[in-house]
């Protein structure tokens, strides 16, 4: 195994007293002291900030061609100045490789497409660019509060609205900003040049923003029910089994992947992912499966204690006649919990 | 990392009180650090008869589950309610409130059991 990267941010988690966890071949925070659910609930109630320099960026300039040709979503459907969570298929089976939000600069020209840390070089073999992710950090503020807290620091960025993209300075050092996020709350994220960004976390922590590690990240983007590839996407699964179709541009022309996938639509999906709330604490774990009328009908692929709900809740590949409302069981380790079929996002 | 003086320990990280037979059994400071946020006990049941190492009870947290190795042979006579209620007293409260269970011992022999001091070297402390 290679050895692990670590965050332009590193000095200031351990300053901190995170508990730091390998991911994606990133050395990251897991959590600060304060622990993964009082993370969680500053999320939900009020800011947090997450280092989450782990996410590749790879730009692409003068690229619009080729991430059409490439990416499942249409750029037309957008704008210069506009983010667009699209995915990335495999071209034989429509696998989804990566799921990527792309920045649209407000230049016109200039994509930043942001991969999942350990799928970057795929993504630069699919649609070319440089790899930049080593010359900045990224940090993703989100909750309620979090342009209120934000506008101290950087007024610039804190107005910078839901899906929209801006190049702004701080400091004298031009970041780009863009209202995207990863946890079901309202925020942003602030790709910021390496050697300040240790300057303008602490000017966000300093505003009364509560650091946050992946175990939050983790419950809060569960809870929202987003996928993580990895779990809900990955090799095997399409955009449509995931219940993504609407990442799908079916009308912009040809794009990598889209012959399977129109096979895939023609044929039906054989399991579709839904979202299971399960009675008591217990958290129900990936791997586990799922049961109706004594039957498996399906497998957990994400699941974990809902902080919010109280109870636990999971994301699930079942078969397509598993409907919403229908009563589940879920097998964790021998015993059974019950549950049903719920819309997702859990917490809303 | 917190060990307590006054308790003995086993290997894999449980602590435990003894006052006459009864034996009373929680979690470690360093091992509610090393599981995170504890959201689930599954706890054993009153008048469970167990063998030492004997896995018979759960603990999960946010990022993984692990299991809970009877330290003593005996029979569960008390389980803590308190803690099924808000299992993170287990992380606020390692050897107070965080209790697990009380066993009732077979023998009295806890020999095989750490003092404090051998338990801070198992841990690196």
């Amino acid at each position: 195994m290679d050895e692990l990267r670590h965050s332009p941010l590193d000095t200031e988690h351990r300053a901190l007293g995170a508990k730091m966890t390998p991911f994606g071949g990133w050395d990251m925070p897991l959590q600060y002291p304060s622990g993964t659910i009082a993370e969680h609930e500053a999320c939900r109630r009020d800011a947090v900030v997450f280092d989450v320099s782990h996410l590749g960026t790879v730009r692409v300039v003068d690229g619009f061609d080729r991430l059409q040709r490439a990416l499942t979503n249409d750029l037309n459907k957008v704008a210069p100045g506009r983010a667009q969570y699209t995915h990335l298929l495999d071209p034989d089976d429509a696998s989804v490789l990566d799921d990527i939000i792309v920045w649209w600069h407000p230049d016109g020209r200039t994509f930043d497409v942001m991969p999942n840390a350990s799928n970057t070089a795929r993504v630069v073999d699919a649609i070319g660019g440089d790899d930049i992710t080593s010359t900045r950090a990224v940090l993703a503020v989100q909750g309620p509060e979090a342009r209120a807290r934000l506008s101290t620091v950087f007024a610039e960025a804190a107005a910078v609205k839901r899906f929209h993209v801006a190049t702004l300075r701080w400091n004298d050092v031009e970041c780009v900003v863009a209202g995207t996020g990863y946890t079901g709350e309202p925020g942003v994220e602030i790709a910021v040049p390496r050697d300040a960004a240790s300057a303008l976390w602490k000017a966000i922590v300093g505003s009364g923003v509560t650091p946050a590690g992946l175990g939050a990240r983790d419950t809060l983007r569960l809870e929202a029910g987003l996928p993580l590839h990895g779990h809900e996407l990955g090799a095997g699964i399409t955009s449509l089994q995931a219940g993504l179709e609407w990442v799908v541009a079916w009308n912009k022309g040809d794009f990598r992947g889209r012959a399977a996938l129109v096979a895939e639509k023609d044929r039906g999906v054989h399991r579709i992912l839904r979202g299971i709330a399960t009675d008591g604490r217990r958290p129900p774990r990936a791997d586990c499966a799922v049961i109706s009328n004594g039957r498996t009908v399906g497998v957990v692929t994400s699941g974990n204690f809902s902080p919010i709900l109280g109870h636990g809740i999971a994301l699930a590949f079942v078969e397509p006649s598993v409907a919403v409302g229908d009563p589940i069981d879920i097998d964790v380790r021998g015993s059974i919990l019950a549950g049903r079929v719920v819309a997702t996002p859990f917490v809303k | 990392m917190g060990v307590q003086e006054g308790l003995l320990y086993a290997s894999d990280h449980e602590w435990v009180k003894v006052t006459g037979r009864v034996a009373r059994i929680g979690i470690t400071d360093f091992a509610q650090d090393a599981l995170g946020d504890v959201v689930y006990i599954e706890a054993p049941e009153i008048d469970r008869v167990v063998v030492a190492g004997e896995s018979f009870s759960e603990v999960e947290s946010t990022k993984s589950v692990s299991d809970i190795y009877a330290p003593v042979a005996g029979t569960v006579v008390a389980v803590n309610d308190e803690l099924i209620a808000d299992p993170s007293l287990i992380n606020s409260e390692p050897y107070g409130r965080g209790w697990i269970c009380d066993i009732r011992m077979d023998s009295d022999d806890v020999s095989h059991l750490l003092d404090a001091a051998a338990y801070s070297q198992l841990i690196g402390g």
